[in-house]
């Protein structure tokens, strides 16, 4: 398997690694960023404001009584 | 030394593709090992199946 090494100029090998690697970890982050349940900064919030929107209605019927 | 270099296309050694070959083991072992513990916390988190 070491011999890879003298087909592949490791310098090349290595950058191109790492930037598979770094697009592919974007790629997910962002995917999972745009999710209402994998969203780790604002996923439940997000819910929670919709729903407080969708409450606005009943809020102000509240009111009016 | 340029008998060692003969055939090999990237202008490696052979004593030099072992040595890197380790180096990349060690370091690909190590990322492994870290994405398997970040996939384990996460899965505590939220699974996803």
């Amino acid at each position: 398997m070491w011999r890879i090494w003298m087909l592949f100029d490791p310098r090349r090998a290595l950058i191109a690694l790492f930037i598979f690697l770094f697009v592919l970890a974007l790629v997910i982050h962002f995917i999972l960023l745009s999710t209402d349940r994998f969203n780790w900064l604002k996923g439940p919030k997000m819910a929670a404001a919709t729903s407080q929107t969708y409450s606005l209605p009943a809020t102000v019927a509240s009111n009016e009584k | 030394m340029a008998d060692d270099r003969h055939g090999s296309l990237s202008g490696l050694t052979e004593s030099e593709a072992r040595q890197f070959h380790s180096i990349f083991v060690t370091s690909f072992v190590v990322f492994t090992v870290i994405a398997v513990i970040a996939h384990i916390l996460v899965w505590q988190w939220r699974p996803w199946l």
